[in-house]
Formats: C-alpha cells, sequence, structure tokens
C-alpha cells in the first residue's frame, strides 16, 4: 500500500509531462471585429521649428582633407557666391610615394620566378584613377603632374601652408604648394580612358625620390582647365625596373603611398542664412531641440481626444526633421551623393568638441541626391529622428542613458567629400520643421 | 519512501510556479473579468460535477469540507488541455490552449481530526485576440493599418483551509482566499510600410494589472446515510480589485463578487453504481463595477453524472463516468446571457484503493461542449487529467 502510490506517481508523470508537451502549443482565438478592437487616431503632425527647437548653429573644421584617402583637382570651379570668390575654386592633389621595394619576384633565363634584391629602377608611371560620377568635366581634361620642392606634411598641409600642426605653421612660398617642378601631363577623357591616368615620371626624378628623408619629395596633380573639378580616387607610382637575374626583362613595382591629401583655395566661409553639413574639413549643423510634450493641434486629433494632449515616447511611431535643400556655392555643391546622419550631442556646453551620441540613421545614412541641391533648390528633405524624439520625451534612452536635447546633422563620415549640402535655416519659409506621425489609442477590448 | 514522493510534488510545484499556462480561451474572455475557471479535477468534470458533493479522498477548491476525509498527506493536480473553434458573426477560427485548473495539498492533524488544506486554482480567464485592418489618412495619403489588441491573463484563487471532522458522517470546513494573478493587453499598430516606409514603427500600447481581493468559503459534508453523500457550501467575496502593476497615476478599478452557492448529492444505486448531482447558485445581476449589458441574467448552474465501478479488485478499481454539466456564464459576448453545455466521460484509474479509500490515482475525462451566447457560438473538446497520491 505504501510503494503502490509512488509507483503511480512515477509512472503518471510519464504521460503527463506527454501531455503537458503536447499541449503546450497555444493559439490564441483571433477574430477581426470592431467590437474587439476598437483601433485608435493616427495623425500627422508637421511642427513649424519655433514649436520644437530654439536654435541652429553651424560649426566648421572637423576633420582634415587628407582624411579623406582621396584628391581634388579643380581649376575655376563655380565661380560665384556663396562663400566662393568670384575666380572659383582651385584644388591640387598631393601625393607623396614612400620607399621603393627592396626585392622583386623575377622569372630568371631557365624559367624560374625567384627574388631579386638588387634591382635597377629605371623610370616611373604615376597611375592615377578619378571617380567619373563625381568628377565634374566639360571633356578632355589635361591634369599635369609637378615635383614639390619644399618640405610639406602629408596631414596638415593646405593651401596656405606646407605644414600647419599645432606647434609648427610653414607657409608654402606660394600659395597652393610652393616652388614647382614640372615632371609631366596627360589628358584624361573618361569616355576613352575610363577612370584611370598615367604620367610618366623620369629616372632622375625616380632616383632623386628614393632618398625617403627628402621631405619635399612629392607629386602635385593641378589642370589649368577652368570649370573642372575632379575626384581622385587614388595613386600610384609603378616603378619600371630592370632586375639584375634577367638583365633582359623588365618588371614593374609598386612604390609605397604615405600621403594623400589636396589642398584647396577658397576655404568656404562660414554660412549665412543657410545650414551646412558635409565639406572637408567638414561642418555641422546644430539643433537645440525642445519638444513639446502637448500638443494643441491639428483640429482633427483635438476634436477627436481633447487638447491639450499630452504625448509620450509610445505615441510617436515616426519623427523626421523636414530640411529645405539650399542652392549655396557650385563650387562645393554636391556632384554626387552624400549622406547625412544625425547625432545627439552630449555635452553641448563644450561644442564644437562635444562627444556625440550614436548615429541614428543606420550604417548608410540618409542619402541626398545631388539634383536637390541644384538651383533653384527648394526641395524638402527628411531625416528620420523617431529615436530621438522618443528618447526625449522618455527623458532616457531605452538603455536608460542620459539623453541631450542638441543634436548635430553630420556627414556620415568625416570628412565624406569637399562637397557639401546646404539648407535652408530656420528663419524663413523654408525653415527646418518636424514631421511626427503620432498614434493614440482608444482602449481596446470590452 | 518519501524519498519517491518528490517528483509528483515537483510536477505540482511547477505547476503552481506557472500559472500563465492556466488560458481558456474563449472570446466570452473579453466581456469585464472574463470566463470562469471551473476549479475541478477530472473525476469531477467526468460526472458534470460543479466541484461540490462527492465524497472520497479529496482536495476540492470549492468544496471547503470535503478534505475532512483525507487520512494522509495528499497531493492532487490537474491538467486541461482544450482545443475549441469559434463562430463569431460569421468569422471561424481555432483555438488551443492548455491550463491547469486545480492543485490542492491536504494535510491531516490526526490530533485535531482535523485537515489543513492549501490550495490554488483557476477564476476567471482572459485569453483572445482581436485584429483589425483599416485605413488612416496620414498627411492626406490613405495608409492602410493593422490594429491588434491581445489580452492574456487571468485571476486565480490561493486558498489555505481547514476541514474538521465531526464524528464520522459530519464535517465542517472552511477557508480564506485571496485573488491573485495578473492580466497583460498589449495593442498594436502596424501601419503598411509600403506607404510609409520602413522608419515608421508600429505604435504599442501595454499595461498590465494585477487582481486583488479576499475572499470566505464555509461549507459541510454529511452522510446521512450509508447509501447518501451530501455537501454544501456558501462562498463570500469582497470586491475583486484590479490594479495597475507599474504605477502610471491610472486609476485601478473594482467589482463586487455576488454571493456564490453550491450544493451536491451523491447516492449509490447499487455496489457499482454512484449517481451524483450538483448545483451552483450565483446571481451576478446584483454586482457592482460593471457596465451596463455586461452582466449575464442567468444564474444556476447545475451537473448530474454516473459513475459505475467497471473493474474492481482488491486494492484497485477502475470506474468508469458519464455527466452533463450546464453552466451559468456570467458575461454575455454582447447583451445576451451565456451558457456552456457539456457532454462528459471519463475513466478514473484508482492504483492503490483500501476500503474504498484512494491512495494513488489518475483519474481522466474528456468533454465536448459549447458555447452560446449570440452572436458568438464556440464548440471545445477538453481534456482533463489529474493525479493524486496520498501517503504516509
Amino acid at each position: 500500500m505504501i510503494e503502490g502510490p509512488n509507483r503511480a506517481g512515477r509512472s503518471g508523470l510519464a504521460p503527463i509531462a506527454a501531455l503537458l508537451l503536447a499541449a503546450c502549443q497555444e493559439s490564441l482565438p483571433t477574430a477581426a471585429t470592431d467590437d474587439l478592437v476598437r483601433g485608435g487616431v493616427a495623425v500627422e503632425v508637421i511642427l513649424p521649428f519655433e514649436d520644437f527647437g530654439t536654435r541652429t548653429r553651424v560649426f566648421g573644421g572637423y576633420g582634415r582633407a587628407s582624411e579623406l584617402g582621396g584628391g581634388f583637382i579643380a581649376h575655376a570651379f563655380g565661380p560665384g557666391t556663396g562663400g566662393v570668390d568670384e575666380e572659383g575654386l582651385e584644388a591640387v592633389t598631393l601625393l607623396r610615394f614612400g620607399r621603393y621595394p627592396g626585392f622583386a619576384s623575377v622569372t630568371d633565363t631557365t624559367g624560374t620566378t625567384r627574388p631579386d634584391s638588387s634591382l635597377t629602377f629605371l623610370s616611373g608611371r604615376i597611375a592615377a584613377r578619378f571617380d567619373t560620377l563625381a568628377s565634374v568635366l566639360p571633356g578632355p581634361v589635361e591634369v599635369t603632374a609637378r615635383a614639390i620642392t619644399e618640405p610639406w606634411d602629408g596631414v596638415s598641409a593646405n593651401w596656405e601652408y606646407a605644414i600647419d600642426t599645432l606647434d609648427n605653421h610653414v607657409l608654402w612660398s606660394q600659395p597652393g604648394g610652393g616652388v614647382l617642378e614640372e615632371i609631366g601631363s596627360a589628358v584624361w577623357d573618361p569616355a576613352t580612358d575610363g577612370d584611370s591616368l598615367h604620367i610618366t615620371v623620369d629616372s632622375a626624378r625616380v632616383a632623386l625620390w628614393a632618398d625617403t628623408l627628402n621631405l619635399a619629395r612629392g607629386v602635385h596633380l593641378s589642370t589649368d582647365h577652368p570649370g573642372v573639378r575632379l575626384q581622385l580616387r587614388s595613386a600610384l607610382m609603378w616603378l619600371e625596373t630592370l632586375p639584375s637575374i634577367n638583365p633582359d626583362t623588365l618588371v614593374e613595382v609598386l612604390a609605397d603611398t604615405e600621403a594623400t591629401s589636396f589642398i584647396y583655395d577658397p576655404i568656404p566661409r562660414a554660412p549665412d542664412g543657410s545650414l551646412r553639413v558635409g565639406g572637408a574639413p567638414a561642418w555641422r549643423t546644430v539643433i537645440d531641440l525642445d519638444i513639446p510634450s502637448t500638443l494643441n493641434g491639428p483640429p482633427d486629433l483635438c476634436e477627436v481626444l481633447g487638447c491639450p494632449l499630452e504625448i509620450t515616447d509610445t505615441h510617436v511611431s515616426y519623427a523626421a526633421l523636414q530640411l529645405t535643400t539650399h542652392a549655396e556655392s557650385p563650387a562645393f555643391a554636391p556632384s554626387d551623393t552624400l549622406t547625412i546622419d544625425l547625432r545627439m550631442v552630449m555635452v553641448p556646453d563644450i561644442l564644437p568638441k562635444s562627444p556625440l551620441g550614436p548615429g541614428t540613421t543606420g550604417l548608410a545614412g540618409i542619402a541626398l541626391a545631388p539634383q536637390l541641391f541644384r538651383p533653384p533648390a527648394g526641395q524638402v528633405v527628411e531625416v528620420p529622428m523617431t529615436t530621438v524624439v522618443r528618447d526625449l520625451l522618455r527623458g532616457e534612452t531605452t538603455d536608460g542613458d542620459p539623453v541631450s536635447s542638441t543634436v548635430a546633422l553630420l556627414s556620415t563620415f568625416e570628412p565624406l567629400s569637399i562637397e557639401y549640402a546646404s539648407f535652408e535655416d530656420a528663419v524663413g519659409p523654408g525653415a527646418p520643421r518636424l514631421r511626427m506621425i503620432l498614434n493614440f489609442s482608444r482602449g481596446s477590448g470590452g | 519512501m518519501g524519498h519517491r514522493i518528490p517528483p509528483l510534488v515537483l510536477l505540482a510545484t511547477l505547476l503552481a510556479v506557472f500559472p500563465s499556462g492556466a488560458g481558456a480561451q474563449s472570446f466570452l474572455g473579453y466581456r469585464a473579468l472574463g470566463l470562469p475557471v471551473g476549479a475541478v479535477e477530472a473525476r469531477a468534470v467526468a460526472l458534470g460535477n460543479l466541484g461540490i458533493g462527492l465524497p472520497g479522498v479529496q482536495i476540492n477548491a470549492s468544496d471547503p469540507a470535503s478534505a475532512a476525509g483525507v487520512l494522509f498527506p495528499t497531493v492532487s493536480v490537474s491538467m486541461q488541455p482544450t482545443w475549441g473553434d469559434f463562430n463569431l458573426d460569421g468569422q471561424t477560427g481555432t483555438a488551443r490552449t492548455t491550463r491547469f485548473p486545480m492543485l490542492g495539498i491536504g494535510y491531516p492533524v490526526l490530533s485535531a481530526d482535523g485537515t489543513i488544506t492549501v490550495s490554488l486554482s483557476g477564476h476567471m480567464e482572459q485569453r483572445w485576440a482581436g485584429e483589425r485592418d483599416r485605413i488612416v489618412n496620414l498627411g492626406g495619403i490613405d495608409v492602410p493599418v493593422n490594429d491588434r489588441f491581445e489580452t492574456n491573463g487571468g485571476s486565480s484563487v490561493a486558498r489555505v483551509g481547514w476541514a474538521q471532522r465531526l464524528g464520522d458522517r459530519f464535517a465542517l470546513g472552511a477557508s480564506l482566499g485571496t485573488y491573485i494573478g495578473r492580466l497583460d493587453e498589449d495593442f498594436e499598430r502596424t501601419l503598411d510600410s509600403l506607404v510609409v516606409g520602413n522608419d515608421v514603427r508600429s505604435y504599442e500600447e501595454n499595461s498590465s494589472w494585477r487582481y486583488g481581493g479576499y475572499t470566505f468559503s464555509a461549507g459541510f459534508m454529511a452522510d446521512p446515510h450509508d447509501l447518501i453523500h451530501l455537501a454544501g457550501a456558501v462562498e463570500w467575496s469582497g470586491d475583486l480589485t484590479q490594479k495597475p502593476r507599474v504605477a502610471t497615476g491610472e486609476p485601478g478599478l473594482s467589482y463586487s463578487i455576488p454571493l456564490r452557492l453550491s450544493g451536491g448529492a451523491t447516492g449509490r444505486l447499487s455496489q457499482r453504481l454512484h449517481i451524483n448531482t450538483s448545483f451552483v447558485y450565483q446571481d451576478w445581476s446584483v454586482a457592482q463595477g460593471f457596465e451596463d449589458g455586461v452582466v449575464s441574467d442567468e444564474k444556476l448552474s447545475y451537473g448530474a453524472g454516473l459513475e459505475m465501478q467497471l473493474i474492481r479488485r482488491e486494492t484497485r478499481s477502475f470506474p468508469l463516468r458519464l455527466g452533463y454539466r450546464r453552466s451559468a456564464l456570467p458575461f454575455g459576448y454582447r447583451d445576451q446571457g451565456a451558457i456552456e453545455t457539456s457532454w462528459s466521460l471519463g475513466l478514473g484509474v484508482n492504483l492503490v484503493e483500501v476500503e474504498g479509500v484512494r491512495f494513488g490515482w489518475m483519474d481522466f475525462a474528456a468533454e465536448r461542449g459549447t458555447r452560446m451566447s449570440a452572436p458568438l457560438s464556440e464548440n471545445f473538446w477538453r481534456a482533463t487529467i489529474s493525479l493524486g497520491i496520498s501517503s504516509s
């Protein structure tokens, strides 16, 4: 009698457990009737700037041109207003090639490939690759390579200064690269050459540049063709060598590229009457927000739910900053898609150097097509900021981190391009607006 | 032998710890407090019994004196999978769920001739979902949206009681209980991303409530004759409160629960055949706190059944059971009353039984039932499995 119940308990567990597992799949009865789901109110609200923002500011100087990893070549490009003198944009690309290879793999007379460390460098060839979409040119363009003769810094050099670091400022002997010596030139015609241009470097110059202690070595790429702006993706120098193990053969080896940068003139002035994002060094637009927690409109919303109506983060299904594009300087107008991001400025008091919060528009950012900025511009673009508005209404992020009511519009990478995007500022009909899609439930169920 | 009991105790404990498994799924759960959950075991289900008036060793939450027959520490637990379909104004669908309507523990105090009882049983349940496709206008653009409202949860009752034997043929019992449980409500509006883009998020609104309140019940059982077993109980409840689980400033709700009167009787027709009947009377029309038209006028529930010992050995028996039950549900779908009826068939496996006292048992019941409350009709198949052990 004592053992029986326990046997029963043991044997009973198996079917119970089996049934438990078998019955674990739950499915709710679901029907589509207004009885069960009364639904809610969805409304689109567009707030003028004065209802959600207090101030806009534009800061420049983020990053360096050398961080772009490429270069620009321009001459008398986009003359006009908006921060550029009447003469237009002048830009040259500066290159510095480094140590030559110490050996090359060479096929000897017996057909065996062997390393050869005794190389004789005969001549060189600069191979430049351009961005055919981002470059602006009316047709074939002659590009000239000149040798730099003054010491310069591949990171800090700009139009005026060969070296422009914190404690060392050295002017070019003449702006734009100092005294130069002609190397050669070539015509780039995208229609026939694709994206590449080749300029030959003579043996004397190759021998001179073998001295890596010479801080004056470098290449200055420019054009004299007015109205041209070329975007250089990369530049390499191929060296023609004569190997010792097979003197009947010429071998091309690649020199290191130590620096790729560009310098340009003029530097755009701070905008007056517009907002600016992008450029190299980059510009940022900073906006101080004051997102309202109550609404007094629109009328159809007030009619249904009553006003003033309190809104919380959960009510915001979508929020986006609406910006009106502005046609500013053609010299820096986008010729290719720019991508921008919106991030919180975590310590606004120390702007322009405040740390920023994480990006809110994803890795790709918001893509802005170049035609949006062509005169007369005035196109409305949206930068989603749902997360920001929700966080501000909540008072903290979903992870409990602090939030800031100051946000920055900036390019996804800084610098992204010499080009920048311009928008109408907070004064005038094109002022930024906040578009929100709000949802309110009127209660559901019985 | 004590070391062999824990698996069952563990199972019982698990079932008690995870009351979320309790779920009656019906659109009748959409009104007010939802659909009642019968706090009954498989034996009672099979007999169409409403949880009172059955003789023998048992822990029955709605029959406070029934535990007086417990001679050894006893644990019983029930499990109830349900498969249903519905027709709501022409819409049809199915539902499936499993619930654990009853967990009971009895511990006899021989020196006082009584038994302490602890039970956790279902009370009301609200598990259903509604969906609706709509068009909303946003900035002059018609945007398709999908609204979904889902509710999960319900109330249960945790009771502590005492059953006192007064002689061989009479016993009294009383229990004090507290309403527990939670209700989660989720509303989600999804906007068509083809129209508004992927950046637009769904709107979600969630609320979570907890139930509270107290209940007291008292009852008797009597065997006025060797062939007759009687039981009766009355249950009084304070207000059942529904408060936000997270303080949001939202006011709570309070519902009065009407007095519940119940009774049952079992008669022995022969050595192998018993008949039983039971009723519950509860007038919800006097209850306060509900919106107009929510409470049903139906008041009386009843059921009856037959139990026949198919096989009877010295220490084992296998009873076959048949029953019918008609339950008045407190809340109709709209403004009409709601009734649940079911026919049931069951089999008991009394693995150890000595002189009519069960020490180890498994009971199975299968029900085929319907619920009607125009324009809603629901059909269901429901199985109930109960397992019990009574051992020193």
